[in-house]
């Protein structure tokens, strides 16, 4: 794949938050995206248009991560104020909260029948909670971790965390296993491939890591970025040939995943690049930086 | 929860909770209901505790039955299931009062039910009653091999009631009817006769004496009419005719049930045996056909005696009509019914009336002839070996012996007797053969003990012909002896097995054998394998004796051997503290194994992180090493069991994989919490290099600018040093006893397993180290000599939950941003405003003494009890105090975190030094005055409310300078600042009481 696959051109920017933009994530096809930041707002946008569309406020704190349900009518978020929102995306209003966790939250996700959301907290666990009873107590608590948990990946059957205590952990709810893989860094971000066979971890010795799943063996290495203090987002490209990643001094890189060449690296952010995250479907991916911008990238 | 609203910063109108708005609804509800009290009586309701309606309308049921009112089934009464009665009518139950009523209801009823009583029970029928339940009752009581309710039939009333008995004086006699006999006797007498004979046509004395009374009756009322209805007045004890049973038919079976000509004719067949069949009285077969031609009774003699009646038209009598016979039984009443037998025996034996012998048969018995025998054929087959077991009985038994004195030549003979007996003489010459040169088996040969032999060898054989015997006599195989293993081996010609010797010497020492693989495993300890054992590390270094018991532990770990007997320690020590003692090695051992590969690595890391005091150049040589291992030793994969929750499997739509299993034993905490929490001592062992840190900062203290090259040269001889570092009590105090502050040490050390606590634990130490990351950059604001900026290497290292707060902290505030010149600094103004401020304080606060700083934080305590608010003081106080501690903690500290690049192992002991640092301190100020300490307690509880806030802002403040000391985050601090603030409260409202 060449270097001209790459979105490299800057679509649109959606300008809003103010301050520094923590998470940008599109839905599940592609034609929203959602935004969260330190100005404790969650805002939905449409990246192709550039358009605002709507802005979810509740948080106490800032809002670290959001997601939305495959079907688009509910969000979820968490943050700083260690609860865990759960939303409805058209009436803006707050279905439930989730407290439990003893510190901040840094990561949620649906799985894949909306059923339950997941959190990462910076207690050292993560969070199981049930978005169809009414119960607002975790079903599940995983404190197997040793550190501030800061990502989670959902598959059908699996639950996976990455921990500042340098494990990605998959629980299998199938089989009831917890497969821990030791990478010795922290782990900032975990992202899975396209094919669920791979995990992408970023660790904060500026190293993006693929994991093979079912062996935890290391795939490959991923360097050049400075991943030193922040948690950034990284992620695989549409098509899992490239990997992508922000960098503290506001660039973008993209990899080869076979190779780890870096195919493309560009400066996108005037600061600090947290999240990417890309277009399930077309070449396209936006980017969210401390500088309160996101920008959307295309081909 | 609560707690933590108030610091949630709320902006307009909240969004009400769902819960909150349902159970609003609810209380409405409630409330409504409890106003239904004003309603008019026919309206009210009554409901229950649960608040259920208590009465229902008359048609839905009238009252909350069912378990409520305990009638022992929901709805209050046992619902009949219905039972269409038109297929199965037979089953129709009928149900009366009793189905409905408890037992005790039952009682009552039974109690009042009225009946004869004993005079008066003419007929015995209460008697009868009563016995039968009498008898049902014991039933009840006592198992019997008949399951149920024992039949009628077989209870019968053992009384003799009075009206019986006055019956019986008048005459009457049992199996008669009671009422008036007279106008039915005859009938009666008729059809009993017809009946007997019918059913029995035997030779039954009962049924000719009843005949014969009928007949006697009769006599004096023949011109009687029989009645209608004598049937069902009949009543009276039946009389039992015992029939024995002679035939071999199933019980009950009767063969000639739809051919009862057959079963006259098998009769005939049979009695004409016993008889001679001399008198003949007539012939029945044309009776037997004729009988048929007209309703006139065939008979002789009806006439005569009595009028003939339409009742005598038995449509079902057959053709035995023998009503007229017992006009002739007068005379000789018994030999009436033998002579009713032989009617139907016929000239015509063996065959059936209306039956004719067939000329010639169809058929033929077809024979078979016998196979050919060969003519070598021996019907006998004889085994070639010398199996005995039949054949030598004849012998005549050796005389008896005693057995010889040495008892194990006893076993032995015993033994080899049992076998040569099981296996045959083969075995013993094969014995014999091999054991010609042992002493001991001379007793085969004719040596010690033969006789013993001989006469043991019998006494088996003799056992063994018997069981044979048995087992043949058993199977009826006379032509084939029993196949045994043996016997088959040896028709294959397989040798015996080898372990029958091995049964013998085991059974002479079996006993001893296991006792000593018992005192084996007791006394061997088995060497866990492990290559490398380090005499060189003396975690216990400040207990010589303790000491000396772990070393003698890892021996007995590593090396096996013998497990001395003192092991398990000084006797004076308890069980629990030797247990826990254990404890302490295993951990320590581990330790010691666990950090052996890294070890030449600390020692460079060890003098590398003091170059980095010095100059931090050298850094990178140690960074290269642990990228090697870090090759090498990530990813690591490890698996663990885990239980989803049931419900997380339901929505995941998964299948519970421990669906019905026991809940799995609670993994094993991992090796740094049990190496910080388990007990000081074993924390010792892993921190040598703390107190090595330890001894930098006093020595920091002491030449605060001398930090330089030499520094690592002392660090060698430190490193010789034993170290007693004292249990960080005051710190557990600090955090943990509000008002317990007399409570025992060594407890709430154990208590802080809880990991609640233990975040809590680490979260302190973390203000340690924060403190000492502020303490750097102050100095260097101050212009004293302070270590440069961080290569990136250590930022690397550094303790993950740091570094994760940096992260969020980072990413969270755009203000600590590297990028100084960021336009939206929203929350900068605050933070410029704070820093100067601090630093002042921190400047004045800096040459003061010990005194004066406890002095004024108490002071500065007492000020926060009683506004809560003067916070800017609170920070003043803290900053010095800050100052003067941390400036024995300084930054070397935090640097020696680096030394091991397995983060998680690190950050437990990077908390583990932090918490050293703080205990040192600690130390100090105990030395100083005991009452000194306490306020130490106090005030520190109250001070790191303070702390943590002014160390975020302090954080924040250098993170301008630099971007690696600001890695403390807000989030941390506030939620820190929570528990404190908690903290805080709690002190006050012990100070007011």
């Amino acid at each position: 794949m060449s270097e001209s696959e790459v979105p490299r051109k800057e679509a649109n920017v959606l300008k809003g938050h103010e301050g520094a933009v923590l998470a940008a994530r599109f839905n599940s096809d592609g034609n929203y995206c959602l935004s969260c930041g330190k100005d404790r707002t969650i805002r939905l946008w449409n990246p192709h248009r550039g358009i605002h569309i709507k802005t979810y406020k509740s948080h106490a704190r800032e809002v670290r991560d959001v997601h939305v349900t495959p079907d688009n009518s509910k969000l979820c978020s968490c943050g700083g104020d260690r609860q865990i929102f759960y939303w409805d995306v058209s009436t803006g209003r707050v279905i439930r909260k989730f407290r439990g966790h003893d510190g901040e939250v840094n990561a949620v996700k649906f799985n894949e029948y909306s059923s339950v959301v997941v959190s990462a907290g910076y207690d050292q666990s993560l969070r199981a909670w049930d978005c169809r009873s009414h119960s607002t107590e975790p079903i599940q608590i995983i404190d197997s971790f040793s550190d501030s948990v800061m990502s989670v990946c959902l598959t059908k059957s699996e639950i996976i965390g990455g921990s500042v205590d340098g494990t990605v952990r998959t629980f299998d709810i199938r089989i009831g296993r917890e497969i821990s893989d030791d990478l010795g860094q922290p782990v900032n971000c975990i992202s899975m491939s396209n094919d669920g066979n791979c995990i992408l971890a970023s660790c904060l010795d500026s190293t993006l890591r693929l994991l093979d799943r079912t062996s935890g063996e290391l795939l490959q290495e991923y360097k050049g970025h400075t991943c030193k203090s922040y948690k950034l987002d990284c992620c695989l490209t549409n098509t899992d040939a490239h990997v992508t990643g922000g960098s503290e001094d506001g660039f973008i890189y993209f990899w080869d995943l076979v190779d780890a060449s870096v195919v493309s690296s560009f400066r996108a952010h005037s600061s600090v690049v947290t999240s990417v995250s890309y277009h399930p479907k077309d070449s396209c991916m936006i980017t969210a930086s401390v500088d309160g911008t996101i920008r959307v990238w295309k081909t | 929860m609560d707690l933590d609203e108030d610091d949630f910063v709320f902006f307009g109108t909240p969004i009400e909770r769902e819960e909150e708005i349902t159970s609003r609804k609810k209380k409405a509800v409630a409330e409504a209901s409890g106003q239904l009290r004003t309603l008019p009586v026919w309206k009210q309701e009554v409901t229950d505790e649960e608040g259920r309606r208590r009465f229902h309308g008359a048609f839905t049921g009238g009252f909350s039955a069912g378990y409520y009112n305990t009638v022992g089934s929901k709805e209050g009464w046992t619902p009949q299931k219905f039972v269409s009665s038109r297929k199965n009518r037979a089953e129709v139950k009928q149900q009366n009062i009793l189905n409905f009523l408890d037992e005790d209801e039952r009682a009552d009823l039974e109690g009042q039910s009225l009946g004869t009583s004993m005079q008066f029970d003419t007929f015995g029928f209460t008697a009868a009653e009563l016995a039968r339940k009498q008898a049902e009752k014991e039933q009840q009581q006592r198992p019997s091999a008949i399951p149920g309710p024992v039949p009628d039939e077989l209870v019968l009333p053992a009384t003799e009631s009075i009206g019986v008995k006055l019956l019986l004086k008048m005459g009457w006699r049992h199996g008669h009817s009671i009422k008036d006999s007279r106008p039915s006797s005859l009938y009666d007498a008729r059809r009993e006769a017809r009946k007997a004979f019918l059913a029995f046509s035997s030779d039954d004395a009962k049924v000719q004496l009843t005949e014969s009374e009928s007949v006697q009756g009769n006599l004096e009322s023949i011109t009687e009419q029989p009645t209608n209805d004598d049937v069902q007045s009949y009543q009276s004890t039946p009389v039992y005719v015992r029939n024995p049973k002679q035939d071999l038919h199933g019980l009950g079976f009767d063969p000639y049930k739809h051919a009862p000509e057959f079963r006259e004719k098998k009769r005939s067949r049979m009695s004409g045996k016993r008889e001679t069949g001399s008198r003949k009285a007539y012939s029945t077969k044309d009776n037997l056909f004729g009988f048929k031609s007209g309703n006139v009774a065939p008979g002789f003699g009806i006439g005569a005696l009595e009028e003939f009646d339409a009742e005598d038209e038995d449509v079902y009598a057959a053709g035995f009509d023998f009503v007229d016979t017992y006009v002739q039984e007068v005379e000789e009443p018994s030999r009436l019914m033998t002579d009713s037998k032989p009617k139907l025996l016929a000239k015509e034996t063996g065959v059936l009336p209306g039956f004719r012998v067939a000329s010639n048969s169809d058929y033929q018995l077809e024979r078979f002839d016998p196979p050919v025998i060969p003519k070598d054929f021996v019907p006998c087959h004889k085994f070639p070996g010398p199996l005995e077991t039949n054949y030598r009985l004849a012998d005549p038994p050796p005389p008896e012996v005693p057995p010889p004195e040495d008892n194990n030549l006893k076993l032995l003979i015993e033994g080899v007797a049992t076998l040569v007996a099981r296996c045959g003489k083969l075995y013993e010459d094969l014995s014999k053969e091999k054991n010609q040169s042992n002493p001991l088996f001379n007793f085969l040969t004719g040596g010690n003990g033969y006789d013993y032999y001989t006469r043991k060898l019998w006494e088996e054989r003799q056992k063994r012909t018997d069981q044979s015997k048995q087992q043949v006599d058993v199977k009826l195989s006379s032509s084939m002896r029993k196949m045994t293993a043996e016997s088959r081996g040896k028709i294959l010609g397989e040798r015996p097995l080898e372990r029958s010797i091995k049964d013998l010497s085991s059974s002479v020492a079996s006993a001893e054998g296991i006792q000593l693989q018992f005192n084996l495993s007791d006394t061997f300890t088995e060497p866990a394998s492990s290559s490398g054992l380090h005499e060189a590390v003396k975690p216990f270094k400040d207990d010589p004796a303790k000491q000396e018991r772990f070393e003698r532990f890892l021996k007995e770990k590593y090396q096996g051997g013998l497990r001395s007997t003192t092991s398990s320690g000084s006797s004076n020590m308890s069980e629990a503290s030797r247990a826990r003692e254990r404890l302490d090695f295993e951990a320590a051992a581990e330790a010691i194994q666990k950090g052996q590969w890294g070890k030449e690595s600390k020692h460079s890391s060890a003098t590398g992180g003091m170059q980095f005091t010095s100059g931090g150049v050298e850094q990178a040589k140690v960074t290269e090493a642990e990228d090697l291992i870090t090759k090498k030793m990530f990813p690591k994969r490890e698996e663990y069991q885990w239980r989803p929750a049931p419900v997380l499997c339901k929505r995941f739509d998964l299948i519970d994989p421990y669906m019905g299993k026991p809940a799995p034993p609670p993994r094993m905490r991992s090796k740094i919490d049990t190496l910080i929490f388990t007990s000081d001592s074993a924390k010792e062992t892993k921190v040598e290099e703390t107190i090595i840190a330890n001894r930098d900062f006093s020595m920091l203290q002491s030449d605060v600018q001398g930090i330089s090259q030499d520094v690592a040269i002392k660090e060698n001889e430190v490193e010789v040093e034993v170290e007693n570092v004292e249990r960080p009590v005051d710190l557990y105090k600090a955090i943990f006893s509000d008002d317990s502050d007399d409570e025992g040490e060594t407890t709430s050390l154990k208590k802080v397993e809880n990991p609640e606590k233990k975040i809590e634990a680490a979260t302190t130490t973390l203000n340690r180290l924060i403190a000492g990351d502020f303490l750097e950059s102050l100095g260097k604001e101050l212009g004293l000599e302070v270590p440069p900026d961080l290569p990136q290497s250590t930022n690397m290292a550094k303790t993950p939950a740091s570094q994760k707060e940096a992260a969020n902290s980072n990413v969270g505030d755009s203000n600590i941003l590297p990028v100084k010149n960021d336009p939206s600094t929203v929350f900068s103004e605050t933070l410029n405003h704070e820093v100067p401020h601090n630093r002042k304080i921190a400047m004045e606060g800096r040459p003061e003494k010990n005194e004066v700083i406890h002095g004024k934080l108490a002071e500065s305590v007492g000020i926060y009890m009683e506004t809560g608010s003067t916070e800017n003081d609170l920070d003043k106080v803290d900053l010095e105090k800050r100052v003067h501690e941390d400036s024995k903690a300084k930054t070397p500290s935090s640097r020696y975190k680096n030394w091991n690049s397995n983060s998680s192992s690190e950050d437990g002991r990077s908390r583990k030094q932090s918490r050293q640092h703080r205990h040192r301190s600690g130390d100090l100020d105990s030395d100083s005055s005991s009452d000194h300490r306490d306020r130490y307690h106090s005030r520190s509880k109250g001070r790191k409310k303070e702390s943590s806030r002014e160390k975020s802002g302090s954080s924040r403040r250098h993170s301008k300078h630099h971007k690696h000391r600001s890695r403390d985050s807000p989030g941390r601090s506030r939620y820190d600042s929570d528990r404190e603030h908690r903290e805080a409260k709690r002190e006050k409202r012990k100070k007011r009481d």
